[in-house]
This record gives structure tokens, C-alpha cells and sequence, in this order.
């Protein structure tokens, strides 16, 4: 049986401009006790997806399940194999964290005394509990989010959704939470997570859908997507567009991206000093080139055509430009 | 460590409560304004029109109030302190702006739990608040002639009209989505306490007024808060009173739930 099971999902939004597919047809299977990423930009379908499977939004057709339970028929039963963080859903920050982790256990039925001792194991989870009894709205935004992290596992669930868990977090902040999450995973929790961050992908899940336009364009583990660029990128940076161009001309296969020109090929590193002779001896003015393994930004570029915003802000890990 | 799948009915409305009663304790400013302008109004109308209406205007025509103005316009301060039952729609907007209410929508949680929570919540308030200004009242010298029994009576009344602003605001609020159509309760206010026999007698009022007053529901519940203070139990201006502030209080709070229902409502 599968954590989670999405069947041709599927949510049509009625707007006084018309009807919005959000979803137009995603389909995937979470195994159990692995980490399961949605990547996508802005406005791929990847929340409507989460809300649909948590069953806080009506699904227009298809079918969900969460450990075999019908997210449409049986959403009272998923509701309890399941925690939720998702962007929106809030903190009372008047509470402090230790009050909010015992209303929560107590709504979630533990006595008055497993509430206390739950409340004080989560806050020691999430590592906030030296600030257990200030009152939330004094709290960092990371603290918040591991806050929510704990809320969202007082009822030890079996599958843990969260959307977009580090969005707006600084460096540190997120790499903190990646470590819980990885903790979770590694303490049996099924996680399904969103995100719009390649590296945070890259880092956590063990398999990804790429969603686009509320389609899945591409899914697999992070090696299979990679493998599906075949071979490594080489880059060639020109200071001229008519270098550029030029080079174009000459390299076959090539593809331009900016000022830079890509070529895919086995064993790129090998291959540059023969490229490399090649423009120099047509006079083509090389400012640099690089040759990496392919990233998932480059298997996103290729599965959607257009990259994720804001993924050339940081070079993933093993990528590095050459300057000649 | 043991768990059930989820606490009973009344627990979790219990645990609600105590929740939003936490949240009302830790903004206790937030209390002040109503208080404060529901006893303003007790000491500005008394102050302004005691002199005129009160002992003095014995053997006049004037001498609605019998002697005691304070027994006459204290209803009307007592009207004013029940308005703070809107804030139970305040509250549940502010879960919602916060996403609050998305999280116990995740949850096997009574949808009737998170949205009754925040009216029972309202209803102390009303009544700590109408029991505030009747304590001032007292203090000052109120001396209902229905004997100390009247007050009670008078915070029966002031808590049903209070309930009636609390479903009010909550359907407002939920149907707005926002703090300020929650909070559009105090809107009704002005037209619903001034377009009544607030400083006079109805019959005393000028024609467009007494007629206006007569499609007031709240002429009613001040006649009947104001003929237990000042003339005794008159069984019948007090029930009809009580009646007005029941139905307002069941059709607002019907309006709310139908309201809420809706906006707990998966899209």
C-alpha cells in the first residue's frame, strides 16, 4: 500500500472571469517512509494538490489516498493518519509555544498530563523550548515554522504534508528545518513536501514530481531526473553576441541561454579542450566555460523549457564556473 | 502516552473557550474602549439630564423617571455594553485572517466546536461587561423598583440582545471574511440606540421619531430594561421586551450558523 496515492487529480476553480483549471491531471505514488517533493514555480497547482490530498479543498475529479483511506469519502479517517503545515495555516501568536502544543494534543485527545508531556518532547524536537513559555509573537520566522513543523506532528501522524516548509527562511533557518525533516523520514514519517527551491529538492526528497501548469511534467528520483538530461552541461560564456552566435553556428546541438551557449554531452570535461580549439581557432572570444553534472535546474529547464525563478540566485552544489 | 483519535464534543468546545479566553485576557485594552463609553454615557446622561428629569421634575409632566434618572437612563448604557457580544465575530475572523481556522479544519475537530467557541466567548463578555455597568450604576444610585432581583433580570435581557449582536457579527465577519465586516455590529449601533426612547419616554418623542422608534426592536428592550427599573414588574412591557431580544438573538445566531456552515465548507 502507498503512503499516498494521487489518481488523475483534478480542481477546476469557478471565477467570475471563468473557470480556472488550478489541477489540470497529476498522478503520483509515495512510498512509504520516504521523503516525496513537488517542484514547481508559483501557480503550478502545487498547494490546490496538498489541499486536495489533506482534504481542505473538494476535488473536482479523480481520486486520492492516504494509506489506502479516500481523501473524498473517507476525509474524517485521513485526517487523523495525516499532519498538515501548510504557507497559511497559522499560530495564534497570543499563546506561548508550550500552550499551543497542549491545546493542540488536548484537541487531539491526550489527558491533561500526556498533553504536558508531549508538549515538552515537541518543543525539545523543534529545539524552541528554551522559549516554550514567551509568547509566539515574539518568536523568529524560523522558530515559527519549527513550531509548525511540531504542531503538525503532536498527533504522530503517519504522513506529513507540508508546503513549502522554508519558503522566506534565511540560509541558516532552512537548513535546520532540512535536518528535522530528514529526522522525521528517517523515524518512519511519510513527508510529502512542496517546494519551489531546486536545491531544497535536491536535498530532501527521495523522489520528485516536477509540476507545471498543473501538470506533472516529470517525475523520479533526483538521479533518474538528472540521468534524463544525458550527459553533463557544458557552458561557454562570450562577451559578444555575434561570438555567441557564431559559436552556435559551429557547435551542433547547441543550445543558447542568455549570453551563455549549452551543449549536453558524456564526459563534458573531456570534451572542452577540442570544443575550446575549435572557437579559438575561428576567433571566437571565449570569457568562460564550465562543465557540471546536470542539476534539476537543468532537467527543469528541459522538461518545462524555461527555468525556475530565482534558481540562478544560488549555483547548486558541484557547480562551478571556470573564468579563462 | 495515550491518545484517542480525537477529544469529545464538549472538550474540544471547552478547550476552544479557554483558548480564546487566554487571547482576551492578554489584550486587555481591547476591553477598555466599550466599557469606558458604556459608563460615559451613564455619567454624561445622568450628569446632562438628572438635573432636569430626575428628582426635581416631581409633580411635572417630566417625571418619567420617578425621582431616580439614574434607573431610567441606565438601560440605555446597559444597551451599549451588550454591543460587545460583536466581538465573537471578531475573534472568528481573526482566526481566520490568521489561518488559525484552516488548522483545526485539518483536524477531526466540530466544525460547530470552532465557531460556538467564539459565542460563548462573546456572551461572558456581554455579561461581565452589563454586570460592570450595573455595578457602576448601583454605585451611583440606581435602585430598581423590581428590588435586586430587577437586576438580574436586566442582565437576562442585555445578555439575549447581546447574543443577537455576537451572531451578527459572526455572520457578518464570515461572510465578509474580514475584522471590519465583523466588526460592522457597531454600524447598527447609532441607528438602533438613538432611533428609540433613549432620553424620553416614547410617547413624549416627536411624531417622525415615535414612529421610527416603533419599528425599533431595541425601543422595546429598553422599555422593558426600564419599566423593571423604574416601575416594577409590568409583566407584559417586560416580556415583550425579553422576546424582541430572544428572536433577535435566534435569528442572528441562526444567520451565523447558516454563515459559518457555509464557510467551513470545503470549496
Amino acid at each position: 500500500m502507498f503512503a499516498v496515492e494521487a489518481k488523475s487529480l483534478k480542481k477546476t476553480f469557478k471565477t467570475k472571469q471563468g473557470e480556472v483549471e488550478a489541477v489540470k491531471d497529476v498522478s503520483f505514488q509515495v512510498k512509504q517512509g520516504e521523503i516525496y517533493g513537488i517542484l514547481g514555480p508559483n501557480g503550478a497547482g502545487k498547494s490546490t494538490t496538498i489541499l486536495m490530498l489533506t482534504t481542505l479543498l473538494s476535488i473536482t475529479s479523480g481520486a486520492g489516498y492516504i494509506q489506502g483511506l479516500d481523501i473524498d469519502k473517507q476525509d474524517k479517517d485521513v485526517r487523523k493518519k495525516i499532519g498538515v503545515a501548510l504557507q497559511d495555516t497559522g499560530i495564534d501568536n497570543l499563546l506561548t509555544g508550550r500552550e499551543l502544543f497542549y491545546t493542540t494534543a488536548r484537541l487531539w485527545g491526550f489527558s491533561k498530563r500526556d498533553a504536558e508531556e508531549r508538549a515538552t518532547s515537541l518543543l525539545n524536537l523543534v529545539g524552541i523550548s528554551e522559549a516554550a513559555d514567551r509568547r509566539v509573537k515574539t518568536y523568529s520566522g524560523g522558530m515559527k515554522r519549527r513550531l509548525d513543523l511540531g504542531l503538525s506532528l503532536v498527533h504522530k501522524p503517519e504522513v506529513l504534508f507540508l508546503d513549502e516548509p522554508t519558503t522566506g527562511l534565511d540560509p541558516g533557518s532552512r537548513r535546520v528545518l532540512w535536518d528535522e525533516i530528514k529526522r522525521l523520514r528517517d523515524s518512519g514519517v511519510t513527508i510529502l513536501l512542496t517546494t519551489q527551491y531546486l536545491e531544497e529538492a535536491d536535498e530532501l526528497a527521495d523522489r520528485i514530481s516536477i509540476i507545471d501548469e498543473g501538470l506533472v511534467v516529470a517525475e523520479g528520483s533526483p538521479d533518474e531526473l538528472k540521468a534524463m538530461v544525458g550527459g553533463d552541461v557544458i557552458t561557454f560564456t562570450f562577451d559578444k553576441k555575434e561570438s555567441l552566435l557564431k559559436a552556435q553556428s559551429l557547435i551542433q546541438s547547441s543550445e543558447i541561454e542568455s549570453n551563455d551557449l549549452r551543449i549536453t554531452a558524456e564526459n563534458g570535461a573531456e570534451k572542452i579542450p577540442l570544443l575550446f580549439s575549435l572557437l579559438t581557432k575561428n576567433n571566437i572570444e571565449v570569457t568562460s566555460v564550465s562543465s557540471n553534472k546536470p542539476t534539476l535546474d537543468d532537467v527543469f529547464l528541459q522538461v518545462t523549457g524555461y527555468r525556475l525563478e530565482g534558481s540562478e540566485e544560488t549555483l547548486p552544489e558541484g557547480k562551478e564556473r571556470v573564468s579563462i | 502516552m495515550g491518545t484517542s483519535p480525537a477529544a469529545p464534543f464538549p472538550l474540544q468546545l471547552g478547550i476552544l473557550t479557554k483558548r480564546l479566553l487566554l487571547r482576551v485576557l492578554r489584550r486587555p485594552l481591547a476591553e477598555l474602549p466599550n466599557i469606558f463609553i458604556s459608563a460615559f454615557f451613564l455619567f454624561v446622561y445622568d450628569g446632562a439630564l438628572g438635573g432636569v428629569f430626575g428628582g426635581s421634575a416631581a409633580g411635572t409632566p417630566f417625571d418619567f423617571a420617578k425621582g431616580n434618572f439614574v434607573n431610567f437612563i441606565l438601560p440605555v448604557s446597559i444597551i451599549s455594553a451588550s454591543i460587545s457580544g460583536g466581538a465573537s465575530g471578531v475573534y472568528l475572523v481573526e482566526d481566520i485572517e490568521s489561518g488559525v481556522f484552516k488548522r483545526y479544519q485539518g483536524m477531526p475537530i466540530s466544525k460547530w466546536a470552532i465557531i460556538l467557541a467564539p459565542i460563548i466567548v462573546g456572551a461572558m463578555r456581554v455579561l461581565i461587561q452589563a454586570g460592570l455597568i450595573l455595578t457602576i450604576g448601583m454605585l451611583i444610585g440606581a435602585d430598581p423598583a423590581t428590588g435586586p432581583l430587577g437586576y438580574f433580570a436586566v442582565l437576562g435581557i442585555a445578555f439575549l440582545w447581546g447574543m443577537g449582536f455576537a451572531g451578527y457579527s459572526v455572520a457578518a465577519g464570515v461572510r465578509s471574511g474580514s475584522s471590519q465586516g465583523a466588526q460592522a455590529a457597531s454600524f447598527l449601533f447609532f441607528p438602533a440606540l438613538f432611533l428609540a426612547p433613549t432620553f424620553t419616554p416614547r410617547h413624549a418623542l416627536k411624531g417622525w421619531l415615535q414612529t421610527a422608534s416603533a419599528y425599533n426592536p431595541t425601543t422595546y428592550v429598553i422599555e422593558a430594561m426600564r419599566t423593571i427599573m423604574v416601575d416594577g414588574w409590568v409583566v407584559d412591557v417586560v416580556m415583550k421586551g425579553a422576546l424582541v431580544a430572544g428572536c433577535f438573538a435566534f435569528i442572528t445566531l441562526a444567520f451565523a450558523v447558516v454563515s459559518a456552515r457555509k464557510a467551513t465548507e470545503k470549496a
